[in-house]
């Protein structure tokens, strides 16, 4: 354990020398809630009205939280990366050292992510009270254990990045996967809750991945109770378990068939 | 003690052939053709404990794909492997531990980080304690003489030092072998003769044994007290240095600069390498004929100035290379 949080600490050195740019780089944040505050706006023509249990405030305040989420991880900075190690074959070159590629890449991932989580949260709560003024029912327990849920589901959605980048141990080219999982992510979960789905598949949503990455721990943070906070962790902890043996399973059966030749 | 056995070791590779053009293309999404390359072939050896190996090669012959086996990154199809004891297959983790890897063209430093940094960094991947990296730096440091750019960020070092930081790095979790995938490539020849200096003083004072592979003549001739050459797969000589060159160097190279022009032709034991009217380069087989009668053949009243040296190595290792084609 203590080499992985080695691992961390100097990746979140190395991300301190970037600072800079991802200030510059997370302006875009801004613009991109802006456009989302206008829409809800024009969707609530009475502010105080409820959407699919939602209120306006609640709304502009649940993609906020996604957003952030969505913005401190770079799935396909995640994927691509793997791809271009297991394609030039510099994969081969970390298996010879005493560490676990998953946890590695889990440690590294987390680094950059704890990095900009510490900038763009606090930014990003700035700028909700700014918008639309105090998070609704706030409880400052209840939004720091939504904010935990929301680490737990990004280490979630992360499992499924790396099991996809590793994809390419097997065929050409994993970034249409990628493609088509952020697509249904970013849809479902981020930019609208479940309840916003047809109402056939929200009992299939409610148990899959997105329940616990960005839904669950979202919604925890607009409307937080404790039977709810529950679902959520036991719903991550599963998927946990599941991705993260899936994603072990794949390096394992991939690494066998690795074809690293010349030099 | 044999710290390196490898036995009857061999490795195919499947790669996908594509008819010509769009049509095969086509035929290949539907009919996927693959061919095999045998890669290493029922390659065996031993390496004792604190050798340095030269393994050596021309491009595609196998070399890399052995070191990666015997380091275990790729699996064998056939053969059996020991090192130190340990099937890289099974143990993989376990020889991580006691083994170094430096692959020339592969960085394995974090960039932005400092030489320092990466130091401690690598000593907590191996579960060092702080009090052993910190005692393994100092060796470090003085054995690479690294003071000087110890704490400077490692993209901003010259090639040459970033090498040394590589193979000192490689160094931080004591290996009992080293194994070095073309350490010097694309360095100029002082940083080279720096870097081998380095590895010589390793060896001696940490008594590590030293796999190496590389193109560059020099490291081996330089380094290594033997060499395993292998081609196409297998191994055509595992010798010493010493006897490669006994039996190999025997042939001489005749450089004669002279007052006029005189007329040589290919006969036994000679063979005419460059005419140049005044200026003669000859080859002599000392098999056939000895060094004082081809001289005579050039006539020693019309000599100038004559130059006698042994075949290079780079040419006899590329003799072997040929023949065995």
């Amino acid at each position: 354990m203590k080499k992985y949080l080695f691992i961390f600490k100097t990746e979140f050195i190395n991300s301190l020398q970037y600072v800079k740019s991802f200030i510059v780089g997370s302006l875009s944040l801004i613009l991109i809630i802006y456009i989302y505050l206008n829409l809800w706006n024009f969707l609530y023509s009475d502010p105080e009205s409820l959407i699919n249990g939602y209120s306006y405030t609640q709304m502009i305040w649940y993609i906020l939280f996604t957003e952030t989420l969505w913005s401190c991880i770079k799935g396909r900075k995640i994927v691509r990366d793997i791809s271009t190690d297991v394609k030039n074959g510099n994969i081969a070159y970390q298996m010879n050292k005493p560490y676990n590629y998953i946890n590695y890449i889990l440690s590294k991932t987390f680094a950059d992510f704890t990095f900009k989580l510490l900038i763009l949260l606090p930014a990003a709560i700035v700028l909700g009270h700014i918008l639309i003024g105090n998070i609704p029912n706030f409880n400052l327990l209840g939004c720091l254990l939504a904010i935990i849920t929301g680490i737990l589901g990004t280490m979630v959605n992360v499992l499924i990045c790396i099991s996809i980048g590793l994809l390419s141990f097997f065929m050409e080219d994993a970034a249409p996967i990628y493609w088509i999982y952020s697509k249904v992510i970013l849809v479902i979960g981020t930019l609208f809750p479940i309840e916003f789905m047809p109402e056939i598949i929200q009992p299939v949503l409610k148990y899959s991945p997105i329940f616990a990455m960005n839904y669950g721990p979202a919604k925890l943070f607009v409307d937080f109770n404790y039977d709810f906070l529950i679902k959520v962790l036991i719903s991550q902890v599963i998927y946990l378990i599941v991705f993260y043996i899936i994603t072990n399973l794949v390096y394992k059966k991939g690494v066998k068939n690795i074809n690293v030749n010349g030099g | 003690m044999s710290v390196i056995e490898v036995k009857n070791l061999s490795k195919t590779f499947k790669s996908k052939v594509k008819g010509k053009g769009l049509k095969g293309s086509i035929k290949s999404i539907f009919k996927p053709k693959y061919k095999t390359i045998k890669a290493v072939n029922k390659v065996s050896f031993n390496v004792e404990k604190g050798e340095m190996v030269a393994f050596i090669g021309p491009n595609g012959a196998g070399k890399s794909t052995t070191i990666k086996m015997l380091t275990g990154i790729l699996y064998p199809d056939n053969g059996d492997i020991k090192i130190l004891g340990l099937d890289p297959r099974k143990n993989r983790k376990k020889l991580a531990y006691e083994i170094g890897t430096v692959f020339g063209q592969k960085e394995q430093l974090w960039t932005h980080l400092t030489p320092y940094d990466n130091f401690k960094f690598f000593g907590a991947i191996y579960d060092m304690k702080d009090y052993e990296i910190e005692k393994k730096i100092e060796e470090l440091k003085a054995l690479f003489e690294l003071d000087e750019f110890i704490n400077t960020p490692v993209k901003s070092l010259s090639l040459g030092q970033r090498i040394r930081c590589e193979i000192a790095c490689s160094l931080i979790n004591d290996p009992k072998i080293l194994f070095l995938d073309e350490p010097t490539i694309g360095l100029d020849p002082v940083v080279k003769e720096n870097i081998r200096s380095f590895i010589k003083r390793m060896n001696k004072e940490c008594h590590t044994t030293v796999f190496l592979t590389s193109h560059d003549v020099g490291d081996i001739e330089k380094l290594c007290k033997r060499v395993i050459i292998i081609n196409n797969g297998t191994v055509v000589l595992d010798d010493t240095m010493e006897n490669l060159k006994y039996h190999y160097l025997n042939k001489k190279i005749i450089d004669a600069k002279m007052k006029e022009k005189i007329n040589l032709d290919d006969e036994k034991g000679i063979k005419i390498l460059k005419d140049k009217g005044y200026n003669l380069k000859i080859e002599v087989d000392l098999k056939e004929k000895n060094i004082s009668d081809a001289i005579k053949l050039l006539d020693p009243d019309k000599i100038i100035d004559i130059n006698i040296s042994n075949t290079p190595l780079e040419e006899i290792i590329s003799d072997i290379y040929k023949k065995d084609k």
